[in-house]
This record gives C-alpha cells, sequence and structure tokens, in this order.
C-alpha cells in the first residue's frame, strides 16, 4: 500500500482500531449466539462471519487507496445501478420472511436495500456540493427530494421499512448542513407527518402488526410479540454484570429467535449485562466522535457531507437497533452494525468506515 | 458555516437516552425480569408420594393405591391425527367423538402431555406403549388412584378422597397441601390424611424454548405417606354392614375393655371408589344429593336420635347408686300414670303389674321407670346421663361425631325458652322428649355397664406405619358395686329370660346381657335398638344395634344382635 506521508499523518488509527475491537467482540457474541447449532467450524456462522470481515477488509483498504471524490465523481452511476437492482430485486429476488430484499448469487444473499444507504449519501453529497442547487430557495429541494424519493418508495415496497425510514433522517441531516433554510426542513417535517396516515395505508399487514406490537407486546405474546417480550426478557435478567459468556439461558435454551442477526444485542445484554451494553455503546459512541471530528476538519463540502450522511446512518443504526430490543422501538429489521451477522451488513458498515477513513486522511489537502 | 457542530448535539442526547433505556431495563427492572427469564426455563415435575395404605387388625388390606394407566397427547408432537384416532377407537372402543374433544383439549395446551382418556385397562396400556413408536405424541402416563378393595364394605369408616377445594388450600398451604391435591373427605381418610398423605416431591429441570428437557437441575425425594392399622376386623365389619343391608341404620362393635372397635357400619353405604373414578361423577352427584336417605352421613357418630328404652339403664344405676331406689323397691305398674291432669302410659296394656329394677329392666316397664325418674329428680338424671358420656363426644377418632343433647333445667331454659316441667322429667325417665344419643353414646353407655363402670376411649386405628397408637386411659365412674350388680343382672334377664324383651338375642353356650329400646320419634315409625355385651362375666364384646323407624327393639335389632356375636365367636373374640 503506497500512501504518501500526508494521508498517513491523518489517518484515523483509533477509529480502525474501534471498529475491529467491535468486530471481535461480535465474534465472541455471535458464537455464543449459535454455538448450540453445534456445526463443523468451517460452515459454522464465526467461520462465515470471519470471511465477510475478511472481504470487508480488503474493500475498506481498497477503497481508502481511491480519493474519495471519485466516488463523487462516479456517484450518479453507482445511484442508477442501485436503483435498478433495487427495481430488480422485485421482480427476481427471492422472498424471505415475507419480504423480497435478496439476490441470491451463489450462497451469498446479496441485499441491495444495505448498499443504497450509501449509494444514496453519496449521490446526495454530489447535488448538494455542486451548487448546482441553490438551498435558499425551496425549488432547490427538488432535486435532493427526487433522489430521496426514488429509492425510499422501492425499499418501502420491498417492503423494507426500516431501511427506508432511515433514509429520512440521513437526508435532512445533509441538507441541514448543506445549508437548507430552517423554515424548508419545518415545512417537510409538517408536510411528512401529515402524510402519514396516508402511508399507512402502504403498509403491509405484517408491519402494521408490528408497529400495533410495539405499542403493546402482549396483544400476540406468542406470535408477532413473541421476540421482543423474549428480547427484553434476555436483557432484562442481565442485570448489571449479565449471566456470564455461553451462559444465558435465554439465548443458549433458545427462546430468542433472529438471535443472530438483528437481536444480537438481546445475547449480548443477557450475558454480559448492562456493563457490557454499556461499554459497547461507548465504542459506538467514540466512532461517532471521530467521525464528526473528520467532519468538522475537513473544509470539502463534499466529504463534509458524506461524513455526515454516515454519521446519521451508523448512529440511528445502532440506536434504533438497541432500543427496538429493549422494547423502546418497534421492530424495524435493522440490523446491529459489525455486530449482527450478514455479509451485506458487514460490508455496508465497513464501506461506511472506509469512506469515513478516506475523508479523513484526505482533510489537509484541501 | 458549522452547521455540522450542531449535529453532535441529537447524537449526544440519542446515546444517553439509550444509556438510560439500558439503565431501567437492566438494573431497575432486572428483578421481574429475571423471573420471567426463570419461569421460562426452569420447570418442575412432580413426583407423587403415594398416600399410606389402610389395613385391618389382622393386615388384610382395606385400601391401597393402584397404578392407573392413562392415555396423553403431546399435542404439538403429533403428525398423524387420523390414525392416533382409529388406534384409540380399535383399541380401547372408545367414541370417535370423545378422542377427538381429547385432542381439542391438548391441543390449547400444546407443549405438555394431556390426558385424553382415562384410567385404561393394563393389557391395553401395554398394546399403546407399543404403537407409541409409530404415533408421535403419544404418551402413556401411569398415575396411582386410591382404591377401596371391598367397595362398599365400611365405606363411612374408611371415608373417600375428593380434590382439595380453593379455600381449603386457602387454608392448608402452610402443611403441604398444593392445588388439585386429593384429601380425606370423611372416615380414617379425613381423620390420618397428614399422616396418610405422602409429600410429593420433583424434579427440577431446565427446559428450552420447546420445553425439551435439557438438564437436571435438582430433586427432591418424595416422602411415602404411612400405613395404617385398624381395630377393625374386615370379617366381622362385613357381616354388620351386610345384616344392615335392608335397613337404614348403625352398627358398631367394640372391645369394652380396651375402646378397639371390631366394625363400624352405617347404612345406607356407598362406593369410595367412586369419588376417585373419573366416570364416577354422575354417581357422585347423586349420593351427595341424595336428601332422603342421606347415604354420606355416618349414622354411627353423627346421626342423633332418641335412645328410648337403652335409657332406662342410666335411671336405674343413678337411682340405685344414689339410693333413691333399692333393689327391692317395687312399684306397681297398672299400665299408666297420672301426673296432675296428665296420662303417662306404660308400653303393656294393662300393665306390669308390681316391679323390682330387675323386672323393670327385663320388661322395659314404663311405670316404674317414672317412678324412679321423679324421684330422682331431673337434675340427677342430667348428671347420671353426663357421667355415662351423653351430651358430649366420645372422642373417637373419626370425623364428624355429634354430641347429640341431655336436656335439663338450663337447657331448657336457654334453649327452649321455658322451664322444666315433671312431665319433662317423667318422658326423660325412659328415653324420650329432648333427649338425643348416637349410636356411639348409647354403645359407650353399654360398654361402661359391661365393663363395671370403667369407660373407655373407643377408637379405629391402632398402629400407624410402625408406631402402636396408645390407647387412653381407663376411666373409673365410681358406681357403687351394688348398683352396678343389680343392673347387669337386669340386663342379663333382659336376654336370658323368659319373656325378657331382648330375649330373640340369646345365644346358646354364651351368656349375653343387654337391653332394647323403641324410641318414639317425630319422624314416623318408631326407632328400633339393641345393646348389648358378652361374656356376662368378663365381657369381650360390647355392640349396638340402631335401626332408623326399625321398629321394636326386641325384633330385628335383637336377632341382628344374635347374629353379630355368632359371627363374633367363629372369629374367636369370644
Amino acid at each position: 500500500m503506497i500512501f504518501d506521508r500526508r494521508l498517513l499523518k491523518d489517518f484515523d488509527k483509533t477509529l480502525l482500531a474501534i471498529t475491529f475491537i467491535i468486530c471481535i467482540g461480535g465474534l465472541f457474541m455471535l458464537h455464543s449466539a449459535t454455538q448450540v447449532k453445534s456445526l463443523p467450524f468451517v460452515e459454522s456462522y464465526v467461520f462465515r462471519q470471519i470471511s465477510w470481515i475478511a472481504l470487508a477488509t480488503v474493500l475498506l483498504l481498497f477503497i481508502i487507496n481511491i480519493s474519495y471524490q471519485k466516488f463523487i465523481d462516479i456517484s450518479y452511476a453507482l445511484y442508477a445501478i442501485n436503483v435498478i437492482l433495487l427495481a430488480l430485486v422485485l421482480i427476481l429476488g427471492r422472498e424471505r420472511l415475507g419480504a423480497q430484499r435478496w439476490f441470491a448469487i451463489g450462497d451469498f444473499a446479496f441485499q441491495p436495500s444495505e448498499f443504497i444507504k450509501i449509494s444514496f449519501i453519496l449521490v446526495l453529497a454530489s447535488i448538494l456540493g455542486s451548487k448546482r442547487v441553490d438551498l435558499k430557495y425551496a425549488g432547490g429541494l427538488v432535486l435532493p427530494l427526487l433522489s430521496l424519493a426514488v429509492p425510499f418508495l422501492l425499499v418501502l415496497v420491498q417492503p423494507d421499512l426500516g431501511t427506508a425510514m432511515l433514509l429520512i433522517p440521513i437526508f435532512f441531516a445533509m441538507i441541514y448542513v448543506a445549508g437548507a433554510r430552517v423554515k424548508h426542513l419545518v415545512i417537510l417535517v409538517l408536510t411528512g407527518l401529515a402524510a402519514m396516515p396516508f402511508f399507512w395505508h402502504f403498509l403491509r399487514d405484517y408491519q402494521k402488526q408490528r408497529l400495533l406490537v410495539f405499542l403493546n407486546p402482549n396483544v400476540d405474546p406468542l406470535g408477532a410479540g413473541y421476540t421482543i417480550i423474549q428480547s427484553k426478557i434476555a436483557v432484562g435478567s442481565g442485570g448489571l454484570i449479565g449471566k456470564g459468556w455461553l451462559a444465558g439461558t435465554q439465548n443458549q435454551l433458545n427462546f430468542l429467535p433472529e438471535r443472530h442477526t438483528d437481536f444480537i444485542f438481546s445475547v449480548i445484554g443477557e450475558e454480559w449485562g448492562l456493563f457490557g451494553a454499556l461499554v459497547l455503546i461507548l465504542l459506538f459512541f467514540l466512532i461517532m466522535r471521530r467521525s464528526l471530528d473528520i467532519a468538522s476538519s475537513t473544509n470539502d463540502m463534499y466529504g463534509k457531507l458524506v461524513a455526515v450522511g454516515i454519521v446519521t446512518l451508523l448512529s440511528l443504526q445502532v440506536v434504533i437497533n438497541i432500543a427496538m430490543t429493549i422494547g423502546f422501538m418497534p421492530v424495524v429489521g435493522i440490523p446491529l452494525p459489525l455486530v449482527s451477522y450478514g455479509g451485506s451488513s458487514m460490508i455496508t458498515s465497513f464501506i461506511a468506515i472506509a469512506l469515513l477513513l478516506n475523508i479523513g486522511m484526505r482533510r489537509s489537502r484541501f | 458555516m458549522m452547521r455540522e457542530k450542531y449535529l453532535a448535539i441529537p447524537i449526544r442526547l440519542l446515546f444517553i437516552v439509550l444509556a438510560l433505556a439500558l439503565v431501567y431495563t437492566q438494573a431497575i427492572k432486572h428483578t421481574y425480569y429475571s423471573r420471567l427469564s426463570k419461569d421460562n426455563a426452569i420447570r418442575i415435575i412432580p413426583i407423587e408420594g403415594p398416600r399410606g395404605a389402610i389395613f385391618d387388625r389382622n393386615g388384610v388390606g382395606l385400601v391401597s393405591d393402584r397404578l392407573s394407566f392413562n392415555v396423553a397427547l403431546v399435542y404439538q408432537e403429533l403428525k398423524n391425527r387420523e390414525k392416533l384416532i382409529r388406534l384409540l377407537i380399535n383399541t380401547l372402543g372408545v367414541e370417535r367423538k370423545d378422542v377427538e374433544r381429547g385432542i381439542e383439549k391438548a391441543a390449547r395446551r400444546p407443549y405438555a402431555p394431556v390426558t385424553i382418556v382415562d384410567d385404561i385397562d393394563r393389557d391395553k396400556a401395554f398394546i399403546l406403549e407399543e404403537e407409541s413408536f409409530d404415533i408421535r405424541g403419544l404418551v402413556i402416563q401411569t398415575r396411582s388412584v386410591r382404591n377401596y378393595l371391598h367397595g362398599n364394605i365400611g365405606a363411612h369408616l374408611l371415608g373417600y378422597l375428593s380434590e382439595i377445594s380453593d379455600s381449603e388450600l386457602e387454608r392448608m398451604k402452610e402443611y403441604g397441601y398444593r392445588a388439585k391435591d386429593l384429601i380425606g373427605r370423611d372416615g380414617v381418610e379425613k381423620y390420618y390424611d397428614s399422616y396418610l398423605s405422602g409429600v410429593d416431591g420433583g424434579i427440577q429441570i431446565q427446559v428450552d424454548n420447546r420445553g425439551r428437557h435439557v438438564r437436571t437441575l435438582g430433586m427432591k425425594e418424595p416422602v411415602n405417606g404411612k400405613d395404617l392399622f385398624l381395630t377393625i376386623d374386615i370379617d366381622l365389619q362385613s357381616a354388620c354392614d351386610k345384616a344392615l343391608d335392608r335397613y337404614r341404620g348403625a352398627i358398631i362393635v367394640m372391645d369394652p375393655n380396651t375402646g378397639e372397635v371390631l366394625a363400624l357400619s352405617s347404612s345406607p353405604g356407598f362406593d369410595p371408589n367412586i369419588f376417585v373414578r373419573p366416570e364416577g361423577s354422575l354417581k357422585r352427584t347423586r349420593l351427595i344429593r341424595d336428601k332422603s336417605m342421606y347415604p354420606l352421613l355416618n349414622r354411627a357418630i353423627a346421626g342423633i336420635y332418641q335412645p328410648g328404652s337403652v335409657f332406662k339403664m342410666i335411671v336405674a344405676m343413678t337411682a340405685l347408686d344414689m339410693e333413691r331406689i333399692e333393689r327391692k323397691t317395687r312399684f306397681n305398674c297398672s299400665g299408666s300414670f297420672t301426673l296432675g291432669t296428665g296420662k303417662f302410659a306404660c308400653w303393656k296394656e294393662g300393665g306390669h303389674g308390681s316391679q323390682n329394677v330387675i323386672d323393670a329392666l327385663m320388661n322395659s316397664c314404663n311405670v316404674f321407670f317414672y317412678n324412679t325418674g321423679r324421684a330422682l329428680g331431673i337434675d340427677n338424671i342430667e348428671t347420671g346421663a353426663k357421667n355415662f358420656g351423653f351430651g358430649r363426644i366420645t372422642g373417637i377418632d373419626l370425623p364428624g361425631e355429634a354430641k347429640g343433647v341431655i336436656p335439663g333445667r338450663s337447657w331448657k331454659r336457654s334453649v327452649k325458652k321455658d322451664g322444666w316441667y315433671e312431665g319433662d322429667t317423667v318422658n326423660l325417665s325412659i328415653g324420650q322428649g329432648y333427649i338425643l344419643a348416637t349410636p356411639i353414646q348409647v354403645l359407650e353407655m353399654i360398654s361402661i355397664v359391661a365393663n363395671n363402670g370403667n369407660a373407655v376411649k373407643p377408637y379405629v386405628v391402632k398402629r400407624i406405619d410402625k408406631s402402636d397408637v396408645i390407647p387412653a386411659q381407663r376411666h373409673d365412674l365410681n358406681i357403687s358395686k351394688g348398683a352396678m350388680k343389680t343392673v347387669r343382672e337386669g340386663l342379663y334377664q333382659v336376654v336370658n329370660a323368659e319373656n325378657g324383651t331382648g330375649k330373640r338375642a340369646k345365644l346358646e353356650g354364651i351368656a349375653i346381657a343387654g337391653k332394647t329400646g323403641t324410641a318414639e320419634n317425630p319422624g314416623g315409625r318408631t326407632h328400633a335398638w339393641f345393646c348389648g355385651f358378652a361374656p356376662f362375666d368378663n365381657a369381650k364384646i360390647s355392640l349396638v344395634i340402631f335401626l332408623e323407624h326399625g321398629g321394636k327393639g326386641g325384633l330385628e335389632p335383637s336377632e341382628i344382635a344374635k347374629e353379630i356375636f355368632t359371627v363374633a365367636r367363629s372369629k374367636g373374640y369370644l
């Protein structure tokens, strides 16, 4: 790898180190969550997750070698490809758990809706940074809104409510930083809220059910409410220091469904207690701090906007995932970055971190 | 513009709220979730502590637990519903709709075995057990069921079992009773419930989300209930029950020296087995609702009746003991007795003529006792009767014993709100009027006479497991020898004299003494009594026969007494 000195000087080693610490800790949790299946190591979830991390690391090295400006330059193309894939997945994709989100490529279930988060951030940064739109006027918001609306609707009809909703705060954070008038933001928010009853009709029954279950999990304790009740019991029974690694009864006795993917945090909460949970969110918080530093220390508007989008994306994923695990938010299928099992999620998270590192190490050049 | 700086504020806020939510869930609500987590994963599988068995005095089994086989279903594991239904119909001959109802029941608790057919034959259980390898979800469960080996024999004495009620559970929880436990409802089963009932043990296991056993956490051994050995002789008991077959009434046979009860019958009876069999519910309801016969009432200890002439021995004994009359005192019986404007008849029209106390007992002459009773006065009769155990329970080790009534001045004032009249005394002198007694009180009275003035407490349990029950101390009533001798002589004449009222009880080769009673009562036909003992000089058996609305004491009761003495002799008790 050839970096020039200046690049190396501003390379955020702490950010990278924290990323790997979380990943490795996550592997231990994944082992605990899946060991009862007692698969041979090469077939185990841990081995497969390690493979994803390895692949993601290679991708990360590749990305930080190329200036993020290049990605901004090709952002329209990336965005277009991703939108086409989103459209295709609706037609050709595999249905799993009532939703069409995946392309099967060999063993790998490829999930375009994971990558659209990044493509969207890049394209929006590209639009907002180019000065082609003037945010002083409401008309300047038309193109950014359009760039949001297309993937938002495509993801929503998959249906993947969580990811679709995630795009909205990213959009607001980026146009705010780009200089949109607060008055316009308020009007947009109010319009969105007014449109919500309209969207309710577009939701699938299971999504409505999930939202109702969030309000009262006991309406259907063995059906839709089961996961959330068992997950709350797991985290709550963990107490201050937890039941110990591999010793969580909720986890090891199979009371927790989906515990290696979206509900991996319930394993952490049960086996490592409040202590482990707070350490984990502290580590995530440190990532956000570093990323915000990167966002404010770069003078390049494109880089700043990309960093802001990524910080918003990662922090919301962490908060929403953990909050839904303990019943403070509805269950919306958002994985815990760097920890939940899954290739698409791991690679997306690493691309996000890689872009942050990329922006950070090149901040002095502008 | 440094708007991105402001972004730190909502992010920091979100993380703080998240941390607080975790503190709330994991620290503040920890105890709550911890309990839920344990409820999830820990199950207790109870192991029954078998109830103690009951044997008679010779070690003959009366009550024991038998193994019952039930067909149960774990619904969640059921794959082939139709195959199961057909197997059960073919093997057990049950109705299709009953099986289907059972399966519906099991579907409501899909992870636990739910009984769908109760108490099947042993052979069929083995057939189904073999088939259960092919039909997933089918489980043959064994359960111990109380078995009353002799059916109706001694039902009131033994009692029966039924499920503990909510209010009883509330009261008895601290003694280790739990919901669904069977507890003794009457007789020995109730009185000795705490000895008989075992303590259930259990295995504490950890289960996974499908209720499957993961590991065993601990085990508490069940404790067997204690076996009881009764003073009862099952053959004698069976003879008594049979003798009462056609009547309503009671028979009690006792050893007057020790208080050991050899037989205690009440009629009509019932089969205690119907209380534990699932198909018995209709019969149960019929038993409990029967208000004309009261088959569940143990008449021997809980039925209260006018004793009639058997009470005359108390009047005679007290009057002699207090020297109000002597052996040679005579009263003339003209067939009736006049008190003021009232006229009290003797049972014999035309009268018995001149009678001493022995004649009067032998003939059961009312007029003699009217005079004797007046000579004694109500207060002395009351004291004498209470001395012999009337008006209070004997303390037999059976539940539900009645006290009966011994009237007196203060009793009448507080209960009837009226003064005591001479006419009341006259009535009481022949065991009529307000007096009410249980058959066991009458037995207690005759046993004191049989035992020359010593009272013993009747009891039915001889041994609990390995330790013998120590009978209560004999208690001497301090009745003068003369009075006792005279009354006993009168009672001997009742059975053995040519024209004694109880001559039908006479048995060759054994000297029997006794007293008949024919009690007027508001319910209709007279109650018939016989109480007696034998052998006369060294009593080994005392008994009481009571027939509700059974006519004259000198007829069927005396004949039944003879029958029972005969059986007792053949069993070597005489």
